[in-house]
């Protein structure tokens, strides 16, 4: 007989015992009568705990649960009443979540607005850079910044000066 | 004395009753099925002291779900169901230990241990040994894959048959026995790391 033989037999050798062939294997193979002893050992633990006695129900135990459970469904349960508003605030969370992903899934284009003095001032600085010459020296100085308009500074008072 | 057919009918009646809301209806039910709750729990967790509460929660569970029970399976599978799952849930914030007293045995004693294991019953061993015993396949359970522990538990300790467990955990025997196998497998490798890690650790 060899280790694999063994091996297959596991469950066999774990709920029954081990029978003569596999006897004289353990005596001439180390590794598979360490294995054996440990399944034993394991086996012996476990048929241990199953020989333990459970606790006994404390006297009146069942009586004692039905007198709670009759409270219980008497009185409109406190816990189902939050279960009931918690699932709903777990619906609108889902409902607002998914809004959310469909808001960031759309193409970004801003809100639709009016045109403003600023729009009309870049357009024209747009529309003058389009018919001058970007190889004229003097255009080059000329072409105002293309940068925000900023208004003027207000007037710093002669007494800060 | 009732024949086990008129306890079928009775308790086919209390369910029904208990399913309108009749918690009246819902006392036989749990004096019928406590003690097999009550070892049910006790194997699962090990614990004396966490026994009769836990139980007490699995009976209120059971109660406010008996509306779904579609007599499909028997009522003790149902219930053993729900005791599982909850005691499953109790058990999840468990820590597995690295210390049994096992480890903290000598060489010597350890494999006397092993020896006395291999060649008697175990009801023989004297009283540190079984003491001893239980603690390192306490901890060994601990350790175990959750999924494990449940086949393991349920096969091991509560004696169920392949095809109860598969029942109970809603799986087909076949994958019941291939999980038993490998459970079983799992547990043994676990003990052999773990004796390596505590290599000299032992007095």
């Amino acid at each position: 007989m060899r280790c694999n033989h063994i091996r297959e037999q596991w469950d066999e050798l774990w709920e029954g015992e081990a029978t003569a062939e596999v006897r004289q294997h353990l005596t001439q193979c180390a590794a598979c009568a360490r294995h054996y002893r440990d399944l034993r050992l394991v086996r012996s633990g476990l048929h241990l705990w199953k020989r333990e006695e459970a606790p006994e129900p404390s006297l009146g135990f069942a009586e004692r649960l039905v007198r709670q459970l009759g409270e219980m469904s008497k009185a409109p349960s406190v816990a189902d009443f939050f279960e009931s508003v918690g699932r709903r605030f777990v619906y609108a969370g889902l409902v607002l979540t998914f809004l959310a992903l469909l808001a960031l899934a759309l193409p970004p284009t801003g809100p639709v607005r009016g045109l403003t003095a600023a729009d009309i001032q870049i357009s024209a600085q747009e529309a003058s850079l389009a018919y001058s010459d970007p190889m004229e020296e003097t255009n080059w100085q000329e072409t105002p910044d293309l940068a925000p308009v900023e208004e003027s500074a207000p007037a710093v008072p002669n007494e800060v000066k | 004395m009732e024949t086990p057919g008129a306890q079928i009918v009775d308790e086919i009646q209390w369910i029904k009753r208990a399913q309108q809301g009749d918690a009246e209806a819902f006392g036989p039910l749990v004096q019928k099925h406590q003690q097999r709750v009550f070892s049910l729990i006790y194997h699962l967790v090990r614990r004396r002291d966490e026994v009769e509460d836990l139980a007490q929660e699995i009976f209120i569970k059971a109660f406010r779900a008996i509306r779904s029970y579609n007599f499909q399976s028997s009522f003790a599978t149902w219930l053993s169901r729900i005791a599982t799952n909850h005691c499953y849930d109790f058990l999840r914030h468990e820590r597995a230990s690295r210390v049994s007293f096992y480890w903290q045995m000598g060489e010597n004693s350890q494999q006397e241990l092993e020896s006395n294991a291999e060649s008697q019953p175990e009801q023989v061993l004297d009283h540190e040994e079984q003491i001893v015993l239980k603690d390192l396949v306490d901890k060994l359970l601990a350790r175990a894959p959750e999924n494990d522990r449940k086949i393991l538990m349920l096969k091991e300790l509560q004696d169920y048959s392949v095809e109860e467990i598969a029942e109970i955990l809603n799986l087909k025997p076949t994958t019941v026995k291939v999980r038993l196998h490998r459970a079983r497998k799992r547990m043994l490798e676990d003990l052999r790391e773990w004796r390596e890690e505590n290599k000299g650790h032992a007095l």
